[in-house]
């Protein structure tokens, strides 16, 4: 049943907005993001499955079958995956950036607590 | 709700003690929250109960990617194909998203820089800086605060005499406590032994160009094995290869390097990002044709790229400002010794 993953990653970025919508400290609304993305990667790949398929690999095709014929046989989505690939180094690369700017409002406004900042300026 | 709040924030900062950010949350937030999230898991899961299942035909898209690998790129690996040959330009794009990630780090970590040029504040605070009693002499106490803050940047410990040149000269059993950089002889071992296995792996991924998606695992794998240098045997060990002028230098190399094997193809071949080298057997180091080249570049983009993430922020700066009860003492008036605000101290 795949249609099983399909709402754990739904479930998954609900509980990731949840996190962003109600916390306050912002590493916290950071590790949010961070599941939200998560979701996207099980949704993407539950996406790419079919049923009793094998990963997209061409190698060592089983006696009497050439690697032409494994191509055309019951393989994962290729274009899928190579989305969850392209999204875990964004993912990467954005919570590198959300990190070092919650580091750096943190030493200006000496608090983690995003309301105490609003608070703040004004 | 409200005036009851901030009357107990204003009772906890005037105790210099701030509450938890957890300790008092307001009540309308879960549930509004909790209405919107619930709202759309609802159009979520209704959304995700149309959409194709395991027993649907794969998209049209997919079965080109899985055809055309073999033929018209030599691969055996239909996901680094999509990845460095049919959506290469969704590839290159990426790595300039990752550069720019990486450049965002770099310019929001950077510490501030003394100020070169004149401002004519020495002029201006010329006569009030003459005036007896203003320009005291800092304490005792802030100096050799200061003084250790000194010691430690340049690598030594602060109790004033320097540490062994690497972990591994501190000889087994002593009974002084284990310097910061140093994990104990166990770790260091098994680190040891470890590294070059990883080291390897994470190029092997690259070298066969069957590995799916080459220089991405095998640049996270290339930052691993820095961090875990780094865990094992301290900054100085690891200073000559992860400095960050070097890394800079290698990753736009690997970016030029990236933009050239795109721009080839369109020189040569027409169109960007298309195959304009040889394609080599399938399963052999060179299979694939700009494939590998592209997959290459990329473990140089990505390894150093996250490295240089990584330790940037591993390295901030004590940054910190004076907070608005100006006690920057004890937290932040020594940390911030190079910083103009560390020095004007009350």
């Amino acid at each position: 049943m795949i249609l099983a993953n399909y709402l754990t990653s739904a479930a998954l970025f609900g509980i990731g907005l949840y996190a962003v919508l109600t916390r306050r400290n912002m590493i916290k609304i950071v590790m949010g993001l961070s599941l939200m993305e998560a979701s996207t990667y099980l949704f993407m790949i539950s996406l790419a499955y079919r049923g009793g398929s094998t990963a997209p690999v061409l190698l060592n095709p089983p006696p009497g079958q050439s690697m032409r014929a494994l191509a055309h046989g019951n393989v994962a989505d290729p274009v899928l995956q190579n989305f969850c690939l392209t999204a875990v180094v964004i993912g990467v690369a954005v919570t590198a950036v959300f990190l070092s700017v919650v580091v750096r409002i943190a030493q200006h406004y000496r608090t983690l607590d995003c309301d105490r900042v609003r608070e703040m300026r004004g | 709700m409200r005036p009851a709040e901030t009357g107990a924030r204003r009772g906890a900062a005037s105790g210099r003690m701030r509450p938890e950010a957890a300790e008092h949350e307001p009540l309308h937030r879960p549930l509004i929250a909790a209405l919107l999230v619930g709202g759309l898991a609802a159009a979520m899961a209704i959304a995700v109960a149309g959409i194709p299942r395991e027993h649907a035909p794969p998209p049209a898209i997919a079965r080109q990617a899985r055809t055309i690998a073999l033929p018209k790129w030599g691969l055996t690996e239909p996901v680094n194909e999509v990845v460095y040959g049919t959506r290469g330009f969704d590839t290159f794009g990426e790595t300039f998203l990752l550069l720019a990630a990486v450049i965002s780090v770099v310019l929001i970590t950077r510490s501030k820089e003394p100020r070169r040029g004149y401002f004519g504040e020495e002029t201006a605070a010329g006569r009030e800086r003459s005036r007896p009693g203003r320009a005291a002499p800092a304490d005792a106490a802030e100096d050799a605060a200061r003084r250790a803050e000194h010691r430690e940047q340049d690598g030594q410990d602060p109790a004033g005499q320097a540490g062994p040149a690497t972990p591994d000269r501190v000889p087994l059993g002593t009974p002084a406590p284990e310097t910061a950089a140093a994990m104990t002889v166990v770790t260091r071992t098994a680190i040891r032994a470890a590294l070059p296995v990883l080291a390897v792996a994470g190029l092997y991924l690259v070298a066969w160009g069957y590995a799916p998606g080459g220089g991405f695992p095998g640049g996270a794998i290339v930052m691993g094995v820095a961090l875990l240098a780094y865990a094992g045997f301290g900054r100085r060990r690891i200073a000559r290869i992860v400095q960050p002028r070097l890394l800079e230098a290698v990753e736009i190399a690997g970016a030029m390097a990236i933009v050239a094997t795109e721009l080839l193809g369109l020189l040569l071949r027409g169109s960007f990002s298309a195959n304009w080298l040889p394609l080599a057997a399938p399963q052999t180091i060179a299979s694939g044709g700009i494939a590998q080249l592209f997959s290459a570049s990329e473990l140089i983009e990505v390894g150093t790229g996250l490295t240089i993430a990584v330790f940037t922020l591993l390295a901030m700066g004590h940054d910190w400002a004076q907070d608005e009860q100006g006690d920057a003492g004890e937290k932040a008036g020594s940390a911030g010794a190079g910083t103009p605000a560390g020095r004007s101290r009350p």
